[in-house]
């Protein structure tokens, strides 16, 4: 193969590489209030990144394409080595970039990870090896599911839960997509944090933290629901609750 | 001391000097960086096999060729094999041959240290993969091999603790390694051969071995706290009685962040090399590519917990904070490289397509490298493929690829012949494009919510098709790989002679033989530059461009 082919291969490669990465936005816009400010910061982050690696591929076309060797070059090209002032701008361009990367990623965080001081539902995630179940202290209710039958737990609109996560066993990750967010379950420790849904729906939840031969089953379901509906199901749990007791005895 | 005054060699030295034991008993540092490398692209071969099995497990969604404790085992054993056994002790092989020769000494400051590292390694490695014989199976509880789920007896048998010790084997051997480049390089040096005139590579080393001397004795506790717990009744990492969970990750990430850049940084010395080389121009910005490598060295060892930034028991910003800043250095030496192509007389043999495939690659690992160094992108992005694509472009997009561009590069020199260049092409465009398409759809998988290390997951939208292009892929890759091996058997029967300096290359090792005599140099040539080669073949150019 020729240089000039290779050359013009890489350059459309590159090329095809970016426009795929132009067109293809598949970020979700998020399901929380909290994640809107998760969707914007992946926002930023792709569009910098995007703007780099223009930057960065363009001038490795260039390369690639000007300052090929051709048969007239007999002679070495000129052997410089350094140059200050170019390496200056190099390092300063990078750090500015990365602080204002940092300054927003600070500021998206600290929403992002904001306590209500009242929230409207409590939550007690509990991993265990493998599946999860879920406690409403207030309401007495709780859910729980095995790999073969995952749980399905229901939360109301606009309203601001607080979960209280953690595992009886080894680490797990209490993942839901849909709301770009995650926090792990380890054991001895308690992770809390609060979501606020702002869009009805079924949404699918998984285990972000491997955990064993089961891991791949250790799924959930979240149902986002509006207040009445919500209501109805914390009754009809209470119902399932006393039956299964009644079954028990 | 002339062959006629010499008495004949009796049998025994006959075998000590050619035959089997010439090999199994050198403390020479070309042949134990041979037997090295050769070793670790066995183990490069067998993980490939694994990654192709996972790749077959997960082309299409509710697939069951093997079942969850098989695949667990399997992903494993490639995690521990690609960085343990390959990526790492690639460049250990590398630096053993390379790196004396580089500075004009006759061998390492240690050659039978050198020798027991490089047999605790391949002990370690054989350690690992004998856990798949045992009736429990291999390690099954991933690379990071996170306490409390790696204590567990039931599921994680014989083949855990084979695990532990094949891992704390290398990991001893990759101490000792590093005490032995470090007094090389610093005692070791020719005449003229000063800090400011050591190849990129060199550099690259010395900074590889002080990382390993901060990080890797960590690994060694973590790997012995985690055996105490098995079996003698200890506690580290058991909550319900006084231990705790979180201690593992921070114990094992202390070790595991710097030793990604164990894991990149001899690359970065190896493209430096070769990008100057087909540049036909010196490295742009020597002293600031030398300062960006312990820039990246030193915040290394404060990054560890970016790792664990959904764990809720870490400062977030703080982690982040300097995990932003390595992408200064990482710029840097980006810009040290097209430096060095800007204004040159570029040619494209196959050891600069790879580097050229290293810097598209990188990149991409690269940015990605920024956007999980933000904890809020992060808590979509850890755990998911976002994170095996991100992962995947640095030490197979960056390293793997640095590494052919290595034996590619470095052949002629350690065998006197070269590999078939029209081979190497196809070898290194199928490489290419079977990776790209591995793993760039994993970006999109990751955000969808694809979370890494389940056997199977069901049909979600897109899900099927984006899992079914990675697995092509692989096969691609796999084509490549073979096209490589039918490259190196055609090259050694054909066995077209190299010289002493095929590439015009600038280092010490091109001013001797093809391959170098047993210590190296008949003469050192005069030192007066950071390319003593070139300077001895181009004495005008030199002259006229001397530092």
């Amino acid at each position: 193969m020729k240089p000039a082919t290779v050359a013009r291969a890489v350059t459309i490669a590159a090329g095809a590489a970016l426009v795929t990465a132009c067109s293809a936005q598949p970020l979700p816009l998020g399901a929380t209030e909290q994640s809107r400010a998760l969707h914007g910061m992946w926002v930023v982050f792709f569009w910098s990144g995007i703007g780099v690696a223009i930057v960065i591929y363009g001038l490795i076309a260039w390369c690639v394409l000007r300052y090929r060797r051709r048969s007239s070059d007999a002679a070495f090209p000129v052997q410089f080595r350094r140059n200050s002032r170019w390496e200056i701008v190099y390092t300063a361009i990078p750090l500015l970039m990365v602080v204002g990367l940092f300054l927003i990623t600070f500021a998206a965080e600290r929403h992002v990870e904001a306590i209500a001081r009242q929230q409207d539902v409590v939550v007690d995630v509990t991993g265990f090896r493998w599946s999860w179940k879920f406690d409403y202290p207030q309401l007495g209710v709780s859910v729980t599911g095995t790999p073969h039958d995952p749980p399905t737990f229901e939360l109301p609109i606009d309203e601001t839960t607080r979960f209280n996560v953690t595992s009886v066993d080894v680490d797990h990750s209490f993942w839901v997509p849909a709301f770009l967010f995650k926090r792990d379950a380890i054991p001895g420790l308690q992770n809390v944090f609060d979501w606020t849904p702002n869009k009805l729906g079924d949404f699918r939840g998984e285990c972000g933290e491997f955990c064993g031969l089961d891991h791949a089953a250790m799924t959930f379901g979240l149902r986002v629901v509006s207040r009445a509906d919500f209501a109805h199901w914390i009754a009809a749990q209470h119902r399932v609750a006393i039956v299964g007791r009644g079954a028990a005895r | 001391v002339s062959a006629a005054a010499a008495p004949p060699a009796s049998r025994a030295q006959r075998l000590v000097r050619h035959g089997i034991l010439s090999w199994l008993a050198t403390t020479d540092h070309k042949r134990i960086g041979i037997v090295y490398m050769s070793s670790t692209l066995v183990f490069f071969l067998i993980a490939g096999v694994l990654a192709l099995v996972i790749r077959a497990q997960l082309a299409q969604a509710n697939l069951h060729l093997v079942g969850p404790h098989a695949y667990n085992a399997i992903f494993t054993l490639h995690g521990t094999a690609m960085i343990f056994l390959f990526v790492a002790p690639f460049a250990f092989g590398l630096a053993n041959y390379l790196l004396p020769l580089q500075i004009g000494a006759p061998e390492v400051a240690f050659p039978r240290l050198n020798a027991f590292s490089l047999w605790l390694f391949l002990f370690g490695g054989m350690s690992v993969l004998a856990g798949s014989i045992t009736a429990t199976g291999a390690a099954a509880s991933g690379w990071t091999s996170y306490a409390p789920l790696s204590v567990l007896k039931v599921g994680f048998g014989a083949g855990q603790d084979l695990w532990i010790i094949g891992v704390l084997l290398v990991s001893s051997s990759s101490i000792l390694t590093a005490v032995n480049l470090i007094a090389t390089v610093f005692i070791y040096r020719a005449p003229g051969m000063t800090m400011w005139r050591i190849p990129i590579f060199t550099w690259e080393m010395v900074a590889t071995s002080l990382l390993i001397l901060m990080a890797f004795p960590m690994l060694t506790a973590v790997l012995m706290m985690l055996l105490v717990d098995r079996h003698l009744g200890g506690h580290f990492f058991d909550p319900t009685l006084g231990g705790s969970a979180i201690l593992y990750q921070h114990l094992f990430w202390f070790f595991g962040h710097p030793e990604v850049y164990v894991l990149i940084l001899p690359y970065f010395g190896v493209i430096t090399e070769i990008i100057a080389v087909f540049s036909r121009k010196p490295v742009f910005g020597y002293t600031g590519l030398v300062l960006a490598t312990f820039a990246i060295a030193g915040l290394s060892m404060g990054v560890w917990a970016h790792h664990m930034f959904t764990t809720g028991a870490v400062v977030d910003p703080f982690f982040s904070a300097v995990s932003f800043l390595i992408a200064v250095p990482t710029g840097v030496k980006f810009f040290n490289w097209i430096g060095t192509m800007w204004g040159g007389q570029l040619t494209f043999p196959t050891p600069m397509l790879y580097a050229l495939g290293f810097l598209f690659n990188f990149l991409i690992g690269g940015v990605t490298g920024v956007m999980v160094a933000s904890p809020p992108i992060d808590f979509q992005a850890r755990d998911s493929y976002f994170l095996v694509a991100h992962f995947h472009y640095v030490i197979g997009g960056g390293s793997l690829f640095a590494i052919f561009a290595a034996i590619y590069f470095w052949f002629p020199k350690v065998f006197g012949f070269r590999l078939d260049e029209r081979l190497g092409k196809w070898n290194f465009w199928l490489v290419f494009v079977g990776f790209n398409a591995t793993f760039f759809p994993m970006h999109l998988l990751g955000v969808m919510g694809m979370v890494r290390r389940i056997y199977t997951y069901p049909n979600l939208p897109g899900w099927s098709e984006l899992n079914a292009i990675a697995s092509a892929g692989a096969v691609v890759q796999a084509i490549g790989v073979l096209v490589f091996i039918a490259n190196i058997y055609i090259s050694v029967l054909k066995r077209v002679p190299a010289g002493d300096n095929p590439w015009d290359a600038y280092s010490l090792e091109w001013a001797t033989t093809s391959p170098p005599p047993e210590l190296n140099f008949e003469r050192v040539p005069p030192i007066r530059s950071e390319r003593p080669a070139f300077d001895l073949n181009h004495p005008d150019v030199a002259a006229a461009t001397a530092r």
